[in-house]
This record gives C-alpha cells, sequence and structure tokens, in this order.
C-alpha cells in the first residue's frame, strides 16, 4: 500500500482527540477520521492540581477505544502528545504510566512551547493563505483551555510569541470562585485579560511600532464562534466589524438562544463566552483588521510535525528560521542583537557544517548551537561580570517556540559552561560538544571586530584549521582559541588552529 | 432561529393526529372495498385494516389512557385534550369497525363463494360430513393443548393475556340447582387459525375458535353450556422505558416485555349478540368501559385473512407477482465497489431489488482491502443475510461496528437474539441511546485501496429488511462521494459517544440539525416566493404532524410557495384553508406495496435541491431520534428522484386526495388516462432491464466481446 497511516492523539485540556491521517509522498497528508471525546482534565488540574482516578479510568477507556479504532485503519504510527493539563498535575507521571499499562499507549507530556509550535505548523500547512497573510503584521491568537499564546509575525517571520493569559478553563474557575454575577463577569474576565495584554503590548506593540493588520484566530472556540458569525455559510474570513456586531449580540443572549446560534451544547457557551471575550480584547489591541480562522487542530500539527519528519510533506515555510527568529527577537530585547553575535553565529554554523563527520550531530543540534550563538550573550542585560549565569536563567525562564524544554535547557547550559567550568558530571555529551564549538565560535571573534567574517574552516587529518586571508592583528583570538583548544580537542579529539594566510 | 407567525399555530389550522390516522385505515378498508381489486388482495387489505387498528390500540390508545390516569390535561396541537380524543376516537372506531365487518361479511365471503369458497365463522353451518371431520380433528390436534378454567368462590378470575383469542362460556352442572358458572378456555396459538376442511370439491375453511366452542362439552363434562363467546382483549402495551439509570437497558427491556402483558384492558371485542351475562362478568373482571367494547358482527381478529391469503392455491385471485428487477448499472461482471466509483446509484425498492445493499455488504465482509464495516440496524428479518454478512466479515478480521436499536416497536424479542449472536461473533454492538431511538439506516465500508481510504455508503428510507424490502417502497443511495463518506465516520463516531463533528458536510442529521434545515429549506422557498423567484416544494413523507413543520408550510403557502405533499398515513394539516393553506395539496396513496420512502424537493429558485432520509415530518423523528437525511446530488438521480415525485403526483388510481374538510377522496379520472405509480414503476424496472438485456446480448449487438486475462479494476 502507497499510504501510511498515522494517528494523532492529543491529551488536551477539555477534549481527548485522535486525527487518523493518510501520507503518502505523492498525495501528502490527509485527515480520514476524527475523534473527539470531551473530557475536562483541566477542570481538576486548575481547581485542585491534581487528576482524580475517576478521569483517568475514564481517558484511559477512551484511549483503548482509540487503539481499537487506529487498529481498524491499520495504522502503523502515532504520536500521542498531553498538554497543559496534564503538564501541571502533579501526579501526571502516575497518570502516564497508568496509560501506558492499560492501553499501551505511550504519552508524551510536551511543553507550551513545542504545543505552540505544532499548533502552528498545522496552521501552515494551509501554505497559501499562511504565507500570504504573514507578509503583513499578523498575529496568531491560540485560544486554549488551559492558556493562551500571542504570536506575533512580521514580513514573514515570527518575531515573539508568548503564553499571555490564562485560558479559558483558567477564567472559568477564576470566575467559579469568586462567583460573578452575569454582568460583572465580563468586567472579571476583562480585567484579568487586560492587565497582561497591555504588558505584552508595551514590550512588543507600542515601542516597535508594529502594525497588526491580521488576526489568525485558533482554538477551540473558534470554530463555534465563527459558525455564528457567517451562519452555515463556510467562510473562514471575517472583519473586525462582523465580529464585534456578533460579539455584542452574543453577549445579550440567553444561554440557550446562544447554543442555538452557534450550534453548540448550553454546558460549552459557559466557555464561549470567556474565548469571545480573549478574542475580543486581542482584537482591540492589536488593532487587526482581519480575523482568519483556518479552523486547524492541534492533531492537524502532530500530524503535519510527523509527516514532514517522514518526507511525506515538505511545508513552503522555513520552521527552524522561525526559532531562530524568536532566539534573535529575544536577543534584541537584551540588547546584545549586533554584529558580533550575528558573527558568532556564523561562525558556529560554519564550524557545524564543516565538522559533520566529526560531531555526529543533528541538524536539530545545528538549530540549537545557533540559538545558544544568538543567546550566549544576553545575561550582560543584567550582569556584566556573571553574564553566562544570567544568561543561562533568562533562557531557562524565556519561551522559544518550537523548542522543547529539554531542549532549551541544553541551549541554556551551553551558554553557561560557554564561560563557567564545564560540569563534566550533570551535562551530557550533546551539551559538550556543543559547548566545544560555542566556545570557539566566541573565541574567533574575540576582538568583537569580526575580522573573521571570511574565514575557511576544514579538518585536516587530527587538526581542525580555520584559514583567513585577514591580514591584521589577530592575538586577540589565537589566545582566545588557544584557551578553548583542550576542551575542543578532549570533546572531539581534533586540535583547533588558526592559520592566517600571507599574500604572496 | 426566529419564531413562527403565531397565527399559523393555533389549535384550529390542525388535525387530530389520532383521527388522521383512523382516516388513514379508512383509506385501506376502501381497498378491501375496491371490487376492481383481486379478491384475495382485498382479503389482505383487510387484515391489515385490523392489524393497524390492534397496534393504534396498543400504542395510541394506550399512551392516551396514560395521560388521562396521570392527570395530563395539556391539549395537542389541534386543541384537544386526552379523554377528549378518547371520545372522539372511540366513535370514529366504533363505525370504522361496523364498516370491516360489513365488508367482511357482505362483500367478501360472498365473492369468496362465488369463488367456490366457504369460509365459515359459524360452526352451525358445518354439513354433517363436516362437522364429523372437525371433531376428529378437535380431538386429535386442539384438545390435548387446552386448558380448560372454570370460575367459581374457590377459583380466580384467569389472566387473560393481551391480543389473545378466548372463549367465554357460562356453565351449569348438569345436576346442580341453577347455579351458573362462568368458564373460559384460551384459543391456542399453536394451531393454525383457519382450518381446512377436505370435501374433495370445494374448499372449505373453519376458524378454529368454532370448532373449539363446538366441542366444549367435551371440556366442561357433566355440565351444560348455556352460552359460550370468543372475545378478545387489548391491553396497554407501550413502553415508556425510564432510561436514565437504567444499567442496563437490554435488561430492562426483558423486564418490560413480560410486563407488557399485564397491562390494563383497553379494548374488549366479543361477537355481538353476545349473552348479557358474559358482558357482564367480562366488563366487571376486565374492569372496562362500556365505550372500549366493541360487538362485531363476524369472526375477531380478523388478522386470519392474512393467513387465508397465504393458503396454496389462490394465485389466480391474487395480484400477479412482481419480481423485483435487477439495478441496470449493477448489470456488469464488475463488482459492486467499481461499479458505485463509477457514480452514485439510486436504488428504488421494491422495483429495484434489495439484493445489490445485501451483496454491498457481503461483499465488504469477504474483500481482503475492506477495514470495517459499519452499520445501524432497525428491524431486520427472521434469518438476515446482512446479520450473516456482518458476522463473516468479523470472522474476517474486519472491524465491525453495529448499532442494534433494541427499543423499535414490538421488535425488541427479536433484536435481542439475533444483537447477542453479533456480539458473540465479536461485534462491536451497541445497543441504542440513552434517550434516542436510532432509526437512521446508514452502512458505512472503509476500504483501502491503491490512492488511500475510501469509504462506500450506502444510506436509504428504509430498515435493512431484505423481507420488508419486497413490500415496501423505499429509496436507498449507494456512493463513494468523499464527503458523505467523512459525515458517515462521523455519524458512526457519534453513535460510539464521542462528539459530534466539527462540521457537517453533506448529511442532515436529527435530532440536533434536522429541524433546523427543514425549517431553513422552507424558508427558503418563501422568501423566493414574495421576491417573485420560482419556489416549489414536493415532500412525500408517511405522516406529517409536526407543529411547527406544518406551519412553516402555511407560511410558506401564504408567501404563494406550491406545495404538494405526498403523505401515506397521519397528516396533521389542513388544506385548502383560505389565508392559510390554498397553495397546499395533499394525497396519500395507499396500493399493495407499502409507500415508505421519504423525498424532499425543494426548488431554490431553479438550483432544486432533493434530499432522501429517515425521518417524517413527526416530532418523534425530529426530536428523540437520530435520524438522516442525505442530498441526491448527482443529476441523473436527482431527474430520477423527480420523475418518482412526478408519477406519485398523476396517480389518479391508488392516490386519496385531502379535501379541506379532512376527508380524502379519490380524484376525478374523467377525460384522464389511468395512472397508478406502482404499477408504472414496476412496468419501467421491468422494461429497462429488458432493454438493455436485449441491448447486452451478443446475438443482437452481433459483436463478440472477449474477455481480457486480468479484469483491472478501473480505478
Amino acid at each position: 500500500m502507497a499510504n501510511h497511516l498515522f494517528a494523532a492523539i492529543d491529551v488536551g485540556s477539555f477534549e481527548l482527540e485522535m486525527g487518523i491521517y493518510e501520507m503518502s509522498p505523492k498525495n501528502g497528508m490527509r485527515q480520514v477520521d476524527h475523534l473527539r471525546h470531551v473530557i475536562a482534565l483541566g477542570r481538576e488540574t486548575y481547581h485542585t492540581g491534581k487528576i482524580s482516578y475517576r478521569l483517568v479510568d475514564e481517558m484511559c477507556r477512551v484511549l483503548e477505544d482509540f487503539s481499537g479504532v487506529m487498529k481498524s485503519y491499520g495504522v502503523e504510527d502515532y504520536r500521542a502528545y498531553a498538554t497543559s493539563a496534564m503538564r501541571e498535575a502533579v501526579n501526571n507521571r502516575i497518570i502516564l504510566d497508568q496509560i501506558l499499562v492499560r492501553t499501551g499507549i505511550r504519552v508524551r507530556i510536551i511543553s507550551n512551547s513545542e504545543q505552540r509550535f505544532l499548533s502552528y505548523k498545522a496552521i501552515a500547512m494551509k501554505a497559501s493563505e499562511f504565507e500570504k497573510i504573514i507578509q503583513k503584521g499578523t498575529a496568531i491568537a491560540d485560544v486554549g483551555f488551559g492558556s493562551t499564546q500571542l504570536s506575533l509575525f512580521d514580513r514573514d517571520s515570527l518575531v515573539t510569541t508568548q503564553n499571555i493569559v490564562p485560558g479559558i478553563l483558567k477564567i472559568r474557575d477564576i470566575l467559579g470562585q469568586i462567583r460573578a454575577s452575569g454582568s460583572t463577569e465580563k468586567a472579571v474576565i476583562e480585567e484579568i485579560i487586560d492587565h497582561e495584554l497591555a504588558k505584552f503590548r508595551k514590550l512588543y506593540l507600542r515601542e516597535r511600532d508594529r502594525d497588526i493588520r491580521n488576526l489568525i484566530a485558533v482554538g477551540d472556540a473558534i470554530v463555534a464562534l465563527m459558525r455564528g458569525v457567517t451562519g452555515a455559510g463556510a467562510t473562514d474570513h471575517i472583519t473586525r466589524e462582523e465580529f464585534s456586531q456578533v460579539y455584542e449580540k452574543m453577549m445579550n443572549l440567553s444561554v440557550s438562544k446562544m447554543a442555538d446560534s452557534f450550534g453548540v451544547s448550553e454546558s460549552f457557551v459557559e466557555l464561549l463566552i470567556p474565548a469571545a471575550i480573549i478574542y475580543e480584547r486581542i482584537l482591540q489591541m492589536t488593532g487587526a483588521e482581519m480575523v482568519w480562522a483556518p479552523g486547524t487542530r492541534f492533531c492537524d500539527g502532530i500530524a503535519a510535525e510527523y509527516a514532514q519528519e517522514n518526507k511525506y510533506l515538505r511545508f513552503a515555510h522555513n520552521f527552524d528560521d522561525d526559532i531562530v527568529a524568536a532566539a534573535r527577537n529575544i536577543a534584541k530585547r537584551y540588547r546584545c542583537g549586533n554584529n558580533h553575535i550575528q558573527n558568532v553565529e556564523n561562525l558556529a554554523v560554519q564550524m557545524f557544517d564543516a565538522m559533520k563527520k566529526h560531531h555526529g550531530l543533528t541538524q536539530r543540534d545545528r538549530i540549537l548551537l545557533r540559538v545558544a550563538a544568538v543567546l550566549y550573550g544576553c545575561g550582560k542585560y543584567i550582569s556584566m561580570r556573571d553574564y553566562g549565569i544570567c544568561s543561562y536563567n533568562i533562557i531557562i525562564s524565556t519561551e522559544i517556540i518550537g523548542l522543547s524544554h529539554r531542549e532549551r535547557e541544553i541551549v541554556a547550559n551551553v551558554v553557561r559552561y560557554h564561560t563557567e567550568r564545564f560540569d563534566y558530571d550533570k551535562a551530557d555529551i550533546r551539551t559538550a560538544k556543543l559547548t566545544a564549538m560555542l566556545r570557539l565560535a566566541v573565541a574567533l571573534d574575540a576582538s568583537y571586530r569580526q575580522k573573521l567574517t571570511d574565514c575557511r574552516m576544514a579538518v585536516r587529518g587530527s587538526e581542525f584549521v580555520v584559514g583567513t586571508s585577514y591580514e591584521g592583528d589577530l592575538s586577540l583570538e589565537k589566545m582566545a582559541a588557544e584557551t578553548v583548544a583542550d576542551f575542543f580537542e578532549e570533546i572531539f579529539g581534533i586540535q583547533p588552529v588558526l592559520k592566517q594566510k600571507r599574500r604572496g | 432561529m426566529a419564531e413562527i407567525d403565531a397565527r399559523f399555530v393555533k389549535p384550529e389550522n390542525f388535525v387530530n393526529r389520532e383521527l388522521s390516522w383512523l382516516e388513514f385505515d379508512y383509506r385501506i378498508l376502501e381497498e378491501a372495498r375496491d371490487k376492481t381489486i383481486p379478491l384475495f388482495e382485498r382479503l389482505k387489505f383487510l387484515s391489515i385494516t385490523a392489524s393497524n387498528l390492534d397496534e393504534f390500540f396498543m400504542v395510541r390508545v394506550a399512551s392516551l389512557k396514560d395521560m388521562v390516569h396521570a392527570g395530563y390535561t395539556k391539549p395537542d396541537i389541534a386543541g384537544l385534550k386526552a379523554d377528549e380524543q378518547l371520545t372522539l376516537i372511540g366513535e370514529k372506531t366504533h363505525e370504522l369497525v361496523q364498516m370491516q365487518y360489513s365488508t367482511y361479511s357482505r362483500s367478501l365471503v360472498p365473492a369468496l363463494k362465488q369463488n367456490g369458497i366457504r369460509l365459515l365463522d359459524r360452526h352451525e353451518e358445518l354439513t354433517g360430513e363436516e362437522g364429523a371431520w372437525v371433531d376428529e380433528y378437535f380431538q386429535k390436534n386442539v384438545y390435548p393443548v387446552l386448558t380448560p378454567m372454570a370460575v367459581d368462590s374457590s377459583r380466580p378470575f384467569p389472566l387473560v393475556y393481551n391480543k389473545s383469542l378466548n372463549i367465554a362460556a357460562l356453565i351449569r352442572k348438569k345436576d346442580g340447582e341453577g347455579e351458573v358458572d362462568f368458564a373460559m378456555v384460551r384459543v391456542p396459538a399453536v394451531i393454525p387459525r383457519i382450518v381446512e376442511i377436505p370435501t374433495g370439491q370445494e374448499r372449505v375453511f373453519i376458524l378454529l375458535e368454532e370448532i373449539i366452542e363446538r366441542n366444549l362439552p367435551a371440556l366442561f363434562l357433566n355440565c351444560d353450556i348455556i352460552a359460550a363467546h370468543p372475545f378478545r382483549i387489548m391491553r396497554n402495551a407501550d413502553l415508556s422505558l425510564d432510561e436514565e439509570g437504567a444499567e442496563d437497558l437490554l435488561k430492562e427491556i426483558e423486564k418490560l416485555l413480560k410486563r407488557r402483558q399485564w397491562g390494563e384492558a383497553i379494548r374488549l371485542e366479543i361477537e355481538d349478540n353476545a349473552d348479557k351475562r358474559v358482558l357482564k362478568r367480562l366488563r366487571k373482571e376486565l374492569n372496562i368501559q362500556p365505550a372500549d367494547i366493541y360487538e362485531v358482527g363476524g369472526p375477531l381478529d380478523l388478522t386470519f385473512l392474512m393467513k387465508m391469503y397465504g393458503t396454496d392455491g389462490f394465485d389466480y385471485l391474487k395480484a400477479e407477482k412482481y419480481t423485483p428487477q435487477p439495478h441496470p448499472a449493477l448489470m456488469n461482471d464488475d463488482d459492486i465497489f467499481t461499479n458505485i466509483r463509477r457514480g452514485d446509484i439510486l436504488l428504488h425498492h421494491p422495483y429495484e431489488s434489495f439484493e445489490p445493499v445485501v451483496n454491498f455488504i457481503r461483499t465488504a465482509a469477504r474483500d481482503p482491502e475492506v477495514l470495517a464495516i459499519k452499520q445501524t440496524l432497525y428491524r431486520v428479518s427472521g434469518n438476515s443475510p446482512i446479520v450473516a454478512a456482518l458476522a463473516e466479515a468479523r470472522n474476517n478480521g474486519k472491524q465491525v461496528s453495529v448499532l442494534v436499536e433494541l427499543k423499535a416497536r414490538f421488535d425488541e424479542e427479536n433484536n435481542i437474539t439475533w444483537a447477542r449472536m453479533l456480539e458473540e461473533a465479536g461485534c462491536h454492538v451497541i445497543y441504542g441511546l440513552v434517550g434516542l431511538k436510532t432509526h437512521s439506516k446508514i452502512t458505512l465500508v472503509v476500504r483501502r485501496e491503491e490512492d488511500g481510504i475510501r469509504r462506500y455508503v450506502h444510506l436509504g428510507t428504509g430498515n435493512y429488511n431484505d423481507s420488508t424490502a419486497k413490500l415496501y417502497t423505499d429509496c436507498g443511495l449507494l456512493t463513494c462521494h468523499p464527503q458523505i463518506g467523512e459525515d458517515a465516520t462521523a455519524v458512526f463516531n457519534m453513535l460510539s459517544g464521542y462528539s459530534e463533528p466539527l462540521q457537517w458536510n453533506q448529511l442532515v442529521v436529527a435530532p440536533i440539525w434536522m429541524r433546523k434545515k427543514f425549517t431553513r429549506l422552507i424558508r427558503r422557498e418563501a422568501e423566493n416566493a414574495r421576491a417573485g423567484k420560482a419556489a416549489r416544494i414536493i415532500a412525500k413523507v408517511n405522516s406529517l404532524c409536526d407543529r411547527d413543520i406544518i406551519a412553516e408550510l402555511y407560511a410558506a403557502s401564504c408567501a404563494g410557495v406550491k406545495i404538494d405533499l405526498i403523505v401515506r398515513g397521519i397528516c396533521c394539516l389542513r388544506v385548502g384553508v383560505p389565508g392559510l393553506s390554498e397553495n397546499i395539496s395533499v394525497r396519500s396513496i395507499v396500493g399493495n406495496f407499502l409507500e415508505h420512502a421519504r423525498i424532499f424537493y425543494f426548488e431554490n429558485n431553479g438550483m432544486p435541491e432533493y434530499y432522501m432520509g429517515s425521518a417524517d415530518w413527526m416530532p418523534r423523528n425530529l426530536d428523540r431520534r437520530v435520524e438522516i437525511m442525505f442530498p441526491i446530488l448527482d443529476q441523473e438521480l436527482q431527474e430520477k428522484a423527480m420523475h418518482i415525485l412526478e408519477v406519485q403526483l398523476e396517480d389518479n388510481l391508488k392516490a386519496h386526495i385531502l379535501k379541506p374538510d379532512g376527508s380524502y377522496e379519490k380524484p376525478d379520472r374523467r377525460g384522464r388516462a389511468p395512472v397508478g405509480a406502482q404499477d408504472t414503476f414496476c412496468g419501467e424496472a421491468v422494461s429497462v432491464v429488458r432493454e438493455l438485456k436485449a441491448r447486452q446480448d451478443p446475438v443482437n449487438t452481433r459483436v463478440f466481446v472477449p474477455v481480457s486475462g486480468s479484469r483491472q479494476e478501473t480505478q
């Protein structure tokens, strides 16, 4: 059979969801089945911090059923990811084990940044529309049950992405605790959101003078909201005015009327209201004129990632660039986005490629090295002296879309070991290799003068030769390179050498 | 959705549904009275009126009685309270029964006699020779299974089973001093109700209860039989299941089946001129109102006429038997999947055979590329080839999911048996949904093909029952349209307990979406009419009694939409009321086949939309059942659907036209060629097949087509 069958499972905060996808290099990817089961894991996690056994049991039953459906389609591979509700539950490791034992399904808890990155990949699958929209200033608002993620695009590249306000279920939980009446409810929600949004705006919109034209809206409630706007017709674009009209109308409807006109159950309506308010506030803040709801699901993102990795799908958009772009924006925020950094990044990449046969690392590590190079000096914003540990702390507490928590840890450690003594007990070999390369790359611009912009690098025998035709003085670089050479040699068994070619 | 104008929902705009139902039984009775129809067919129609009436009592009358007991006083759409309805129903039913028996004894029995058939409903009419044969028959076959029950101070009144036929008698000890006792014997259901007496010449039939009555003295030795009368009662049988909290639906239904026999007596039938003492005793013991007693001038329970219809040797008195024809699109050597890929196939049963549907499931069960078969089953035949095919599919390693509706009225026992069988075979069986009856008829076959997963879907208006498919007119669509496939998958996911899909592409599903869709479709026609655009609605349903739908139709009529309705049974809509329904016509077709298809046509300003489905325009279908309506998208099939509707609208033989006063009347045929829709469809199906066969016949084409080595499937 030409087609590969893949299942994507989303253990979400409000629903268990499974998409079955068919993939082939020729026809790309197509969803053949989609199952949803409402189970409000988030309600428990956000309220008590734990998921009760009753829900775990229900979850296992549904997942067992999913496993049966997978078999019936002859699914060859699957990925099951759990998001915020499971991530934040203190008993999540016990639950994962339960699930594995009872259903045979291996669920992985992924970080928020990975999760958002996948949602974003799902959007980018709708390539033609996506590429068109992000040419102008665009924000992606991903309003989930656990939290809301806001990302900004400008001219084809990602500017920033922030996990800003609580998600729908969290807001519900807060409202449940303060027992607000209908009218004050709206005001309370607005207060919660506005404060967060104001901070976001100050940092990323007003300061940078960015012009946001489009809002890409994703999340569980937007499909229903769009239905309310467009009726039965299937358009996924609406203007801000249209949205506002429906929003106004909606706020005056009774629960049953709302359920009727948005085509959802009455219990879903109480989630629809906070969602609508969040979207509305974001629209207000960004001033976007157009809303596009691509209707993609998290499962689509899981499948898209899988399809991309297995070469069933090719994206027009370069996601690696997004990761690096996000890192650059962080660097900019901490005033370290300068020529030196650019030069270090280039040197590091050049080194990585030249050493390909000797380091045994993957393309993914290449991105981590780039990110480390971009961010290695960001701690100087806080302390010029102890910038290593400061950089480490900044990276550890800043989300970088597309990187998992583990990957971000590697980057942070590489940056820290760049200045601090390498800890052989704690760090793994991957970190060691990247550290060695970053140290050398930084050393090669020790004068901060970008003297080696056109150097050549190659492994010759037991030497890693950096050759340059630069004619001026390179003593700082040479000295720095010598300082890091031992560590480099220790890791790769190759001695780095800086050679200055003399003309004639 | 906006509210409907209040003036359309006033009670006087509606006909009570029970009274309308009785009108329907009258129309069937009219067929029994129609002398142009073969005699045995008339027997059958009379039998149908009787079995219909039984069901009507057990379900409808029973629930009205429940309402009265419960003190429920909310009026129906026509403004009648339950007790008022019962009064009206009582009057009308007594008239109907009167007419049934006058048809029987004044028309049918004499006609049988003319044809050399003696049907005796009084044992007194037996000749001496016949009497002797009957007595011997009694001794040999009947006597051993009888249980005579006498009632006196030490023995309580025996339990009388629902729908059972009994003989009540008054007896007096031969040596006694005038003490009259009540006695009863149940007419055994295990012995055929009609018994043929071999005479060598003419054919003579007698009813079992007459044989027993004649031989009563043999049961009550030493007693004088003072009076003896067959009687029959009907009990409250409507199952209103409390599903919330019913842990195991299956068990609950099994319990109810037993309880059904013990309900309150709601009708007593007894032969007329019965002894007053017998009647009085029965009234007292059964606690039955005088209005619920039906004294009939003929044999009780006329459903025995169906058995009569089934006796051998009377083909010359029956309508010519019709053989369902193959569908032209399937008259080739390719498998059904290949044929469906060539284009959607619309089957019109019973004119076209139901075989392709069975074949569809059977082929799927054996096809190595098929991954899964999913189906909803409502009522299936006793020895269903579909159930067998599903079990086979499971044995072949397919994933088989079946939703078995246990709540199918009066069929529960049957359903439980084969549902268990499927479960034992390893199929995933869902026993219905809490609070909803699954009435949709859908089959989904998931097949893994070269270019990916393809879904084949069968959608029908009738049950997956190969026996009734020969008698009910239904439509079915075989398609592999991807959007319908996607929706079908979503339907089964929902039936398995998963959330609704994010959107529906083509299918319209009740309970949540269908009512809204109909409202939108009707309103769109009304808007078009108001805007001076072409607007028309044709709908063929079995029943029309939904208040809101009728009100929408009134509104559309007032807007100028021409509306033609073909409603077989209940119709609560009034036609031809000035300022309300001048543009609406209603006709009902009662023929040899039971009209059962639901077809909807909406003009949509020249871009007509056609739908078919499992739902009638009844509140229960739209609100409390899982129903599916599917569009007919292919233009050729749309023409076929239109043809079905057009021919039915032209029918002037079997059609009855609804009059403003609520009665029905056969159309005036003067100057018009007679058109019988069912006969037309039979003829057409036969001639299409004949022509195609002629075209395919090598002798006619004069071309021999070599069969190539491997028959590759064309994609």
